[in-house]
């Protein structure tokens, strides 16, 4: 293994893990509402923004850079309680190519919103001293120390969502309200109640994301479509509604990236497409299908 | 019921878009062929959503297929009749959209197709950044216009009203197609299946083909629809591939009524109007046609048509 492929590989999981902060989020949203929420990228798009406006260009520490990625997922939170009670509560009888539009419809209302509140000016950031620069482990290359915090910030997610979903007790209230609504409605749940709070941290999931992932690279109104895209296909290949699903399916995705700008530097993009049009022909259910229903 | 009141509509339209280089500036009559175009676009990808309930997110690759030949074909200067050059580019949009099909189809359904279609489309935005031949990232520019030989005499589409009255004869031609294609045989059969596919199935129709076919067909539409962009607006850029141009049929669609044929139409005429008077205003149009999409989905999920049937029949109703 040379040197370039061990730079594909550290800077495959770095992305994988950067299009998980994204999916995690969408999948738990799919999960409980069964609304593809094409808006997603937006409001990651939109805690970018929030966090930039509260850190400027670099973050004076890494407390700084974290205290406001934590507001930008509190903020779209809220955000999202709103978007839930004003339109997708109203969603939910509604056939799905007409919510898939909806969700669309928020997603442009988004953009335009950011548009005039910020501008179209590009942005450049840095990530904060403490977890800039390069560190040398002994590997045969340096490693970014932002990747491993990326990385670092993808395994907290996961393990937060995974035990938080699977362990707590509120967490499985959420299971059982997307798996069936209105059993756990005659058992006396609070249904709308539970798909509120799920929004909300679905869209915080969002807000989050784009507080820690907006360092390094320049912040412009497409900056959500570039994750999104790559996002979509990790919940469609991890089955819809699944957050270890989307873990997997995003690393797989990320390699795929990575590995395709090492192995066909001229085609960039298209090992992913391929990958996604290959695993959904093998498992169009995907890897861990959904069970509601 | 509303029969006379809609053809009157439909008339006042026609005349509409036949008079418009006489009664409007030239600016405005770009836009109109350009929704002309659009319509043609977003009619055909409501053959699919109405007439076979397939939900595509993808449809502009289609669109761009056609445009992006008929772009190349016309500034690479190849000696061959544009009407040629627009059955080609139909066929070929035919092709990729069976392609597309076939292989989609067979296993996806729902959310998954969705967003198989949307990804397939950017394959061809990928695919058409790797090629010098098609200008990578900026597209083809400076498309000339061509003059096309009919025998008895030539249409020359670099004067303006001769290009106008062309792409008004061709979408004409096209949307009169389309109108026969939905009242067939084959129409009723696509509405069947999107109704209930399984009753479908039990009385003996080929869902799966019938689906098939008419994803080709709307492909082929789709097609023509590009082909025509070339020469009219002269510049062909991926983002005329993009999921953005995907989303325009959607747009248009839902916003004049999915459950009437002229839906489409209605709504492309709104966007336009709605994006040209917020065109100077930066963020604007897109906070209008988000905003009156959730709105619509909402509250008249039936369209602007909807809208106006039900309150005929409100006033119908109270008149007797």
């Amino acid at each position: 293994m040379n040197t370039l492929h061990f730079y594909a590989l550290f800077n495959g999981l770095v992305l994988g893990m950067a299009i998980f902060l994204v999916s995690s989020g969408l999948t738990l949203a799919f999960g409980i509402l069964k609304i593809f929420n094409f808006a997603h990228g937006a409001f990651f798009m939109i805690g970018a923004y929030t966090a930039y406006t509260i850190t400027g260009q670099e973050a004076s520490s890494l407390w700084v850079f974290l205290g406001a990625a934590a507001i930008a997922a509190l903020v779209i939170g809220v955000v999202g309680i709103f978007t839930d009670l004003a339109i997708f509560r109203r969603l939910a009888n509604v056939p799905h190519e007409y919510t898939l539009m909806a969700a669309f419809g928020i997603m442009l209302f988004c953009t335009g919103a950011t548009r005039i509140l910020f501008g179209q000016d590009v942005h450049a950031i840095y990530p904060p001293i403490a977890i800039g620069g390069f560190l040398d482990v002994g590997l045969p290359v340096p490693l970014s120390v932002y990747g491993m915090f990326i990385i670092a910030s993808g395994i907290v997610v996961l393990l937060a969502l995974e035990i938080g979903l699977s362990r707590s007790w509120y967490g499985k209230v959420i299971l059982a309200v997307a798996r069936d609504p209105w059993m756990a409605n005659v058992s006396g749940l609070r249904v709308q109640r539970v798909k509120l709070v799920s929004v909300a941290l679905s869209f915080a999931l969002a807000g989050l994301a784009g507080g820690l992932l907006m360092a390094n690279q320049s912040l412009t109104l497409d900056l959500g479509h570039s994750y999104l895209l790559l996002a979509f296909c990790a919940v469609i290949v991890g089955g819809l509604g699944s957050v270890r699903g989307a873990f997997i399916a995003s690393l797989v995705f990320g390699f795929a990236e990575s590995f395709n700008a090492v192995i066909f530097p001229t085609m960039p993009g298209i090992g992913s497409y391929a990958l996604l049009i290959l695993l959904v022909l093998i498992r169009p259910q995907g890897i861990y299908p959904e069970l509601s229903q | 019921m509303m029969k006379p009141l809609s053809q009157v509509a439909l008339l006042v339209l026609l005349l509409a878009f036949a008079f418009a280089p006489f009664l409007v500036n030239p600016g405005l009559v770009f836009l109109a062929g350009f929704a002309l175009i659009q319509i043609v676009f977003a009619l055909s990808w409501n053959l699919l959503f109405s007439y076979a309930g397939l939900v595509s997110f993808g449809h502009a690759a289609f669109f761009g297929i056609g445009a992006y030949m008929s772009g190349a074909a016309l500034k690479y200067g190849y000696d061959i009749n544009f009407l040629l050059l627009i059955i080609a580019c139909s066929i070929a949009g035919a092709i990729g959209a069976f392609l597309l099909a076939i292989v989609v189809l067979r296993r996806a359904s729902g959310h998954q197709f969705a967003v198989l279609t949307l990804a397939l489309s950017q394959l061809v935005v990928v695919v058409i950044g790797y090629s010098s031949f098609l200008g990578h990232d900026e597209g083809l520019s400076a498309i000339p216009r061509p003059v096309i030989n009919l025998g008895l005499f030539a249409l020359d589409l670099s004067k303006p009203l001769v290009n106008y009255y062309f792409v008004l004869v061709i979408c004409l031609i096209t949307v009169g197609l389309m109108w026969v294609l939905v009242n067939s045989h084959l129409g009723r059969a696509m509405r069947a299946v999107r109704i209930d596919p399984e009753r479908a199935a039990f009385i003996g129709i080929d869902v799966w083909r019938i689906r098939v076919v008419t994803f080709t067909i709307s492909g082929a539409f789709a097609g023509v629809a590009g082909a025509l962009l070339a020469p009219w607006g002269q510049i062909v850029t991926p983002d005329y591939v993009n999921w953005l141009q995907s989303a325009q049929p959607i747009f248009a669609t839902l916003l004049g009524g999915a459950s009437f044929f002229w839906g489409p139409v209605v709504g492309t005429i709104g966007l336009s109007a709605l994006n040209y008077l917020t065109r100077t205003y930066a963020g604007m149009s897109e906070i209008l046609v988000g905003g009156s999409l959730i709105l619509i989905v909402l509250i008249a999920p039936q369209g602007l048509l909807g809208l106006v049937r039900d309150l005929v029949r409100g006033r119908r109703g109270r008149a007797e």
